[in-house]
């Protein structure tokens, strides 16, 4: 199927996209690196008046470190995250979570930005960002706000983002000493949305961890954060006994919906053995 | 799927049963409701707009009341198509006084297919869900004129299937075929389907057509007239469209 027809605008710059966007409001739909977008107007499950693509903004792309924190531009493909130094370096769980974002071809174009703004519940940008604490900056016509990423998700796609603003990029904490980051989930294939997925932090001094960030993909509307759990675990040592009761409280706290394949209960069976596996990851790498 | 759940209302049981009958009231409520009109003493003609994530389609359909036992209960069936696929589904609805409020309890079934139903079976139940609560909170905020008795009802009712453990049979079996039925709430039912847990939430942002309505009234035949002419116009241009 082809895509019904739109107009198609390609400004330089954030304020030009601001003043269009004030102009067409719910008609225009900003065009990132299209890997939902151009899929949904192919199959017209939308039809739009008006595409803004925001290819030609050099202000969007770009990693860097910026005042002490990486910084991720909205139009930094999913393939540069996965190559980049900086992020190896300074939060290793993007990195490890890049390879499971769609297939390669889909990650040299789709966006950091774009998947962040969609928040598609089984994704994982939306996730690791909200275990990494990371800053949003969204800028609107009275200028940037920044928004911390664990208030950004309000429900499925649904985020704080206003239909007048534009996602400029994201500002990461890098890896402080002593901390580790882990990223894993699990898929029917490689490449598909993810049936659970867990993005953690935590730091282990003394052999017990502290400060511990447990966030869960595919398993609620937005990123779930088993806020619970990661405070019974605080100053808890990562033995197998510590692990079975967190896994018991984990049931406490997600509930998530079934989906085509997979019932609510083989979702928080699938919950658990991930969790189980990163904590234990996270033991080791820390 | 089937989403169970029920709703306290601040208003007595006659009051909500002429709200779930009044196309005016439902096509406040109903998100993205464009048109309602009757076609029958018992049954609506609506025309929605589906705003969920990517997807932003048009469905037309029809609502119809079924075993009608005014005031207590009644099962709405709707049946709708669209571009995006069809959606089909029935609820039966029961109310029972409690006091000044109204207790609203539904059972509700749907499903969708085509290509809504492949692309968006992975999330059509948490889709189901939330068109629901925006449904309940502006249905809420409707009768009780915009007072804090909404809010306050709100926080009680919306206990639905998921949240009760064994309440469900599980997963749905993988649909075989193209346009196999997605086993879920559809996305474009009415007010039967807009079940589910009811949070506190402020109603739709939608602007209420308060003063609209009455005014409208006197015109009611011509805009009837006019949707028809409108339907007519949009069936033309999707049949020349797809045809040829």
């Amino acid at each position: 199927m082809k895509a019904p027809s739109f107009d198609y605008i390609r400004p330089g710059s954030v304020d030009e996209v601001l003043e269009l966007l004030a102009t067409h409001g719910d008609d225009a739909r900003i065009l990132a690196g299209g890997q939902t977008l151009m899929a949904t107007l192919n199959m017209r499950l939308s039809e739009p008046e008006l595409l803004i693509d925001i290819n030609a903004i050099e202000s969007l792309k770009g990693i860097e470190l910026r005042q002490g924190a990486l910084w991720i531009g909205a139009m930094a493909r999913h393939s540069h995250v996965e190559d980049s130094p900086l992020v190896a370096e300074h939060a290793p769980m993007l990195a490890q979570a890049a390879p499971h974002v769609a297939h390669r071809a889909i990650r040299n174009q789709g966006t950091f930005g774009g998947s962040i703004a969609f928040a598609d519940p089984a994704a994982e940008w939306p996730a690791c960002i909200v275990a990494l604490d990371a800053v949003l900056h969204l800028a609107g016509r009275q200028g940037v706000r920044k928004v911390p990423a664990v208030e950004f998700f309000l429900d499925l796609y649904t985020t704080e983002l206003a239909a007048d603003e534009v996602l400029l990029g994201c500002e990461i904490p890098i890896l402080a000493p002593g901390r580790a980051q882990v990223f894993q989930e699990l898929a029917r294939r490689h490449g598909d949305y993810a049936i659970v997925g867990v993005a953690a932090a935590a730091n282990l001094r003394g052999g017990v961890f502290h400060d511990m960030r447990l966030v869960f993909l595919g398993m609620d509307n937005t990123p779930a954060r088993a806020l619970d759990v990661e405070q019974w675990l605080e100053g808890k040592a990562p033995d197998e006994q510590a692990l079975a009761q967190a896994r018991q409280l984990l049931d406490d706290v997600l509930q998530p919906s079934a989906d085509l394949y997979n019932s609510t209960a083989t979702k928080m069976h699938l919950a658990g053995v991930l969790m189980g596996r990163v904590l234990r990851k996270l033991a080791e790498t820390a | 799927m089937e989403l169970l759940g029920q709703q306290l209302i601040g208003a007595n049981r006659q009051t909500v049963w002429n709200a779930l009958n009044d196309p005016d009231v439902l096509a406040q409520c109903i998100p993205g409701c464009e048109e309602i009109s009757r076609l029958s003493e018992n049954q609506l003609q609506l025309r929605i707009m589906v705003k969920i994530g990517p997807v932003r389609s048009r469905f037309a359909g029809t609502l119809t009341l079924e075993g009608i036992n005014a005031p207590a209960s009644c099962t709405l069936v709707f049946e709708g198509t669209g571009a995006a696929g069809f959606a089909k589904g029935g609820s039966s609805v029961v109310l029972s006084e409690q006091g000044e409020q109204t207790r609203l309890e539904y059972a509700a079934k749907a499903s969708v297919g085509g290509r809504l139903g492949q692309i968006g079976g992975r999330l059509i139940e948490s889709s189901a869900r939330k068109m629901s609560d925006e449904f309940f909170s502006a249905f809420q905020s409707v009768l009780s004129g915009g007072t804090d008795a909404g809010a306050e009802a709100g926080t009680l009712g919306g206990v639905d299937a998921a949240a009760v453990p064994g309440a469900r049979s599980g997963g749905a079996p993988p649909s075989s075929g193209q346009a196999a039925p997605a086993d879920a709430g559809a996305s474009a039912g009415g007010p039967a389907q807009k079940n589910g847990a009811a949070a506190g939430r402020p109603a739709s942002t939608r602007p209420a057509p308060a003063e609209a309505a009455p005014m409208l009234a006197g015109w009611r035949p011509e805009l009837y007239r006019a949707f028809w002419f409108c339907l007519g116009v949009f069936f033309t241009l999707l049949v020349g469209r797809w045809l040829p």
